[in-house]
């Protein structure tokens, strides 16, 4: 008995948190495929949301819990409930029944797939070279233990060094918003 | 020294403990590590950090989920009772002294209920609509400050955490509603969904208002910021300040309509859409639901304890030998007992009405309720605000002529009246 429990606890218990990160990275990836391969378009919908949440999880796993909460508060609070209510919204049938001009453009599944195989590495190769080409990618070595209090210095640099670009987000999300109102509008006229 | 007398050792210890009540529950986890350690040179092994860290987390996460279940408990026959008075009647008094042993019998009876599943309904969803209901209900109290040093997650982004999994509700009403495929649920859904969302704001808002005047998100460090008094015994909780009433009173209204609670009940509205998204539950699965409604409310009501009424801060200097955990909890029946009372004298909002109240007024009012703050902080130079009249005059104004201009303006019963339109009832 002494010497399993010496066993047990001669393992490398430490490495441990280092590769539970293996759970909610195998799971998202699950659940990214189960979205894509799903019949049931409410179904690949609750599946991105699960991964949505992995990859909340594997923020806060890293230690970025402002991320991994904001991720959790903006994509699952938000946009996963804004691509339910698109897919409630517009049933399948009048999508396809409608004369939309862009029904008629049918490509060949080898086609789709071409596509969508294009993007995905186009995306990917994007994010490589955000990589490379990043000033931590140059001096390699990174601190062993992030900074305490990471939320007030994401704030002070969102309010100077990327004002610019939060300004412009708020515009084309004001200007996202009035344009949805608008089409409300005009579909209530009707 | 065998088993026994260290048993022994360790309960003398812990009776000991009952001196102060303070730090009772904190010295109890110290004690837990070191009669782990003992127990582990016992046997002859040294006890590793991960094994303690596991085992002191697995204690923690059952004891709050204890407290929390036999708040809900207390609470669902409270309720009942407090009702029952209010419309002149007994309430619950078969079961048990004073009816005090009701949820015992109505849980046995949720348990032994058949588990109806319609054919048409999506099985899968429907029956994972329940957990997603109540797993990030059930976390929402891990980062709230029950005592002095009594917080089981310490969070410096505590408050984010606890609406980014609240935001987890949203999720798992949709899916209880779409997946019964029944009508009436799926509207019943659509409806909370769109209560939710829009109180969210002025939630969230009123919550920030504080986190902007503290300087920090942690909800440990709020209830930090609230401590001391001014004028020598007034305390110097949020709630006493202009910007901080109005926010409290904002935050109140929103918690009550998170949580479904009446006047903003309508996704249960029985007289409209039966029982909303909850038509097609029954037996457990309902208990869970009202289970999640409940720890929730809780929840809610324990942040808004932290956020504006001092958390667990004594209200005055000579009652400060009250432990703090004893304060936390006082505050959070108070609160949640007014909420009975709100429930007792209120009709059910109307849908637009609720809507109108969330857009037209709650949103601007919370939006004035953060410049209120700002005047505060910088008329008073920070946390010299207290004693500043210029800062009690500059927010007071702020507040009040917003409010009067809001009430009169923008939130009157003519503009309401007008603008209504029945679009399905033609």
């Amino acid at each position: 008995m002494h010497a399993l429990f010496q066993k047990i606890a001669a393992l490398p218990w430490d490495q441990l948190p280092q590769w539970l990160f293996l759970i909610p990275g195998l799971l998202m990836l699950l659940a990214a495929f189960a979205a894509v391969c799903l019949r049931n378009l409410i179904h690949s919908a609750l599946c991105v949301v699960l991964s949505f949440i992995c990859l909340g999880v594997l923020f806060m796993a890293l230690g970025a819990e402002f991320v991994g909460f904001v991720q959790l508060l903006v994509y699952v609070g938000a946009v996963a409930m804004l691509i339910l209510f698109a897919i409630l919204l517009t049933p399948a049938s009048e999508v396809q029944a409608s004369n939309n001009p862009l029904s008629n453009f049918r490509l060949s599944s080898a086609l789709h797939a071409a596509a969508g195989a294009a993007v995905s590495f186009l995306v990917l190769a994007g994010l490589l070279a955000a990589i490379a080409f990043s000033p931590r990618a140059a001096n390699a070595e990174l601190p062993a233990q992030p900074a305490a209090a990471p939320v007030a210095l994401i704030g002070e640099n969102l309010l100077t060094y990327t004002l610019l670009p939060l300004l412009g987000i708020a515009v084309l999300l004001t200007a996202a918003l009035v344009g949805a109102a608008l089409i409300a509008k005009e579909d209530s006229k009707s | 020294m065998n088993f026994f007398a260290l048993l022994k050792d360790f309960l003398l210890q812990f009776l000991g403990l009952f001196k102060n009540l303070e730090t009772l529950p904190v010295e109890c986890m110290r004690l837990l590590r070191e009669f782990l350690t003992k127990l582990g040179e016992l046997c002859g092994i040294t006890m590793p950090q991960w094994a303690l860290d596991t085992v002191s987390a697995l204690v923690l996460i059952v004891a709050i989920l204890v407290t929390f279940l036999v708040l809900f408990a207390l609470m669902s026959v409270f309720e009942r009772k407090l009702l029952a008075r209010a419309q002149n009647r007994y309430g619950p008094n078969r079961v048990g002294p004073f009816g005090l042993f009701q949820p015992v019998a109505d849980g046995i009876k949720m348990l032994t209920k058949e588990d109806l599943v319609p054919r048409a309904a999506d099985k899968v969803v429907h029956y994972l609509a329940p957990i997603v209901m109540v797993a990030p209900a059930l976390m929402l109290p891990v980062f709230l400050p029950f005592g002095r040093g009594m917080v089981a997650v310490d969070l410096s982004v505590g408050i984010l955490a606890f609406f980014a999994l609240g935001a987890g509700t949203e999720l798992a009403v949709f899916m209880a509603g779409w997946a019964s495929n029944n009508k009436y649920s799926i509207l019943g859904a659509m409806r909370a969904i769109a209560q939710m969302i829009s109180y969210e704001l002025p939630l969230v808002t009123s919550a920030l208002v504080v986190a902007l005047v503290a300087g920090t998100l942690s909800p440990t460090g709020i209830a930090e910021a609230q401590s001391g008094y001014f004028c020598g015994f007034l305390p110097k909780w949020f709630v006493c300040t202009p910007w901080g009433f109005a926010a409290c009173v904002l935050f109140y209204i929103g918690a009550l309509s998170e949580s479904n609670r009446c006047p903003f009940d309508l996704p249960e509205g029985e007289s409209e859409i039966i029982a909303g998204h909850l038509t097609e539950y029954s037996g457990f699965k309902y208990a869970i639901f009202f289970m999640a409604e409940y720890v929730g409310m809780f929840a809610v009501n324990g942040l808004l304890v932290t956020l504006f009424l001092g958390g667990y801060n004594a209200p005055f200097p000579f009652l400060e030998w009250v432990p703090t955990w004893c304060w936390f909890f006082i505050k959070l029946w108070a609160v949640a007992l007014s909420m009975v009372w709100v429930r007792t004298t209120l009709p059910r909002f109307r849908i637009d009405q609720m809507m109108q109240f969330a857009w037209k007024f709650l949103l601007p009012m919370s939006f004035v309720t953060l410049l209120a703050a700002a005047a505060w902080y910088y008329a008073g130079q920070g946390p010299k605000a207290w004693m500043s009249p210029a800062a009690w005059s500059a927010s007071a104004l702020i507040v009040l002529l917003s409010y009067l201009l809001l009430g009169t303006f923008c939130f009157t019963r003519r503009h309401s009246a007008t603008n209504r339109r029945y679009l399905f009832s033609e």
